[in-house]
């Protein structure tokens, strides 16, 4: 039928294993022997007119670097990403599943799926992949923001690879360099002169490229900034207006002048 | 009693006038293709007839509002899926027209114990340059043709070939306000003939040889006016426009009800 919107629904119909996305090996290398890549580094923080999302470049597999240009903050819509930490594969087809189902939604129902609606799908797909979460293959732990039009506010949840939902306060941060940056951000909150979400856009911005500079710097799987290949994370801002990204000039000026420098 | 094949003959042709009869009273639509994008415009008495289908395509309908959400969801489902499974790139107008909705409703017609859709159907679809710009008209037994830049919805094929080319001495249009005013002029034109031919100009008929100006000629300018002037009172101006030049990949717009008064010019405006 499909009546209520049900993308996920129309899809099974059409034969599309939406419940298993990510088979887990019968009898294959436990996860600790697989060469599956995670390394990652995404965080999303909170700040005057809004929520800043980033993410670095890096995809790695093992001690292999991969890629240096994947693009981990996805826009599913006018006004939310998701920005993605755990199996690239999973992930990027949970992001392509979610972005068509907010459509579909929309486009059927002739209304926007509300923000809580979003939510549910992301923890649905979540639930439904746990035992490939589980078994290291399909593991995905992203993080979602977004701006809620009927409460006039951005805010950000981060889920655990099971599905569970948490709203965070301030900010969130998820991958491999998470450890690193949550310990500068708790430190900023608490004594670092104001809170990070009093921030102006500069000042939050030049935050975001030290924070992942500072990822990079302990973690091997984080891409970090790169200013000779002209390597920037990617920077998403959630405001009123919905998303947009930072153009690559914008942040490399911020970077010469303030995160290189040490000023 | 319908095994005979004259007898079938028969049912089908009741079925062309029962369906014909039907869409007297429906309102027509008016599409046009121009340098900004595509132009869908209707009026409406409560229930909405253009809708979103893909990130390029638009769905214009007249006839049943049951029937037409109907088929609005097998168009969905098949966009979404392809789009999903495939590419956004490969959900064309032209796929969804002769694989999805034109069996569908052949079926139907043809069916002769079971009801028929009561639906005519414009599909649009934006390109990147106005050469790309596809339109599918469809008729509730399933005929559908394709059209270059200028599509129409209306109760008989003797209105549609007369407005073709009307549209002709009008175009090529420059601007969203140009595309408002003869997209509003064309579907006066529409309008008033559907109510004020003779209810023997139907879909059948006018689609034999005989030529459309033998059936009506444009109605005088007055006329046209009086009509616009007299539905933009009671009824809904509802415009979509299929943006080319949006930015995103969503071209989609409704157009908003001050947008619109901008744009209606004040000949048609109703006297205050």
């Amino acid at each position: 039928m499909g009546q209520q919107g049900d993308f996920l629904h129309v899809l099974r119909e059409h034969g599309y294993a939406v419940d298993n996305l990510c088979q887990p090996f019968n009898g294959g290398a436990s996860p600790g022997h697989t060469d599956i890549t995670t390394g990652t580094t995404v965080f999303a923080l909170k700040y005057v007119d809004g929520v800043l999302v980033a993410g670095d470049r890096r995809a790695t597999a093992g001690n292999v670097v991969m890629y240096d240009r994947t693009d981990k903050v996805l826009e599913l819509d006018r006004f939310s990403v998701l920005a993605i930490a755990g199996v690239p594969a999973t992930a990027f087809e949970m992001a392509r599943i979610l972005e068509h189902s907010f459509k579909y939604y929309r486009r059927s129902q002739l209304q926007d799926l509300s923000f809580e609606g979003k939510l549910r799908a992301l923890s649905t797909l979540l639930k439904s992949n746990a035992p490939a979460a589980l078994a290291g293959t399909g593991t995905v732990a992203p993080i979602f923001a977004g701006y809620d039009q009927l409460e006039g506010c951005g805010k950000i949840f981060f889920y655990d690879i099971l599905g569970a939902e948490f709203e965070a306060v301030e900010y969130a941060v998820s991958g491999s360099g998470s450890s690193t940056i949550r310990g500068i951000l708790f430190y900023m909150n608490r004594w670092g002169g104001g809170p990070v979400a009093g921030m102006n856009e500069e000042d939050a911005l030049t935050f975001v490229l030290r924070l992942m500079t500072s990822a990079a710097e302990f973690d091997s799987a984080t891409g970090g900034v790169d200013a000779q290949a002209q390597l920037y994370p990617v920077v998403k801002r959630i405001s009123a207006e919905g998303v947009r990204t930072f153009p690559a000039e914008r942040l490399k000026l911020l970077f010469s002048e303030k995160v290189l420098n040490h000023v | 009693m319908y095994e005979e094949p004259y007898r079938w003959i028969e049912a089908v042709a009741n079925r062309r006038q029962y369906l014909d009869d039907q869409f007297t009273q429906g309102n027509p639509l008016v599409v046009v293709s121009f340098t900004q994008g595509i132009l869908l415009l209707t009026f409406n008495r409560g229930t909405e007839k253009v809708y979103e289908i893909y990130d390029r395509i638009a769905l214009g309908g007249m006839g049943h509002p049951a029937d037409l959400e109907k088929l609005r969801y097998a168009l969905l489902d098949m966009a979404h899926v392809e789009g999903f499974q495939r590419s956004p790139a490969d959900v064309t107008v032209s796929r969804l027209m002769k694989n999805g909705l034109a069996p569908v409703i052949k079926q139907a017609f043809e069916e002769i114990f079971k009801a028929p859709y009561i639906a005519k159907i414009l599909l649009a679809e934006v390109g990147a340059t106005q050469d790309r710009d596809r339109l599918f008209n469809i008729n509730y037994d399933g005929m559908f043709e394709e059209q270059r830049e200028f599509g129409l919805l209306a109760a008989s094929a003797s209105i549609r070939s007369l407005l073709t080319q009307e549209w002709k001495n009008l175009s090529p249009l420059s601007s969203l306000r140009s595309a408002m005013e003869v997209s509003l002029r064309l579907w006066g034109i529409a309008s008033y003939l559907q109510t004020s031919t003779p209810s023997t100009d139907t879909e059948e008929q006018g689609s034999t040889s005989l030529p459309a100006t033998s059936m009506s000629t444009i109605p005088d300018d007055t006329a046209i006016v009086s009509r616009i002037r007299e539905t933009l009172s009671k009824e809904t101006l509802e415009c979509v426009l299929l943006d080319r030049e949006s930015g995103r990949m969503e071209t989609y717009r409704t157009l908003s009800q001050s947008e619109l008064q901008s744009f209606i010019p004040s000949v048609f405006q109703p006297a205050t």
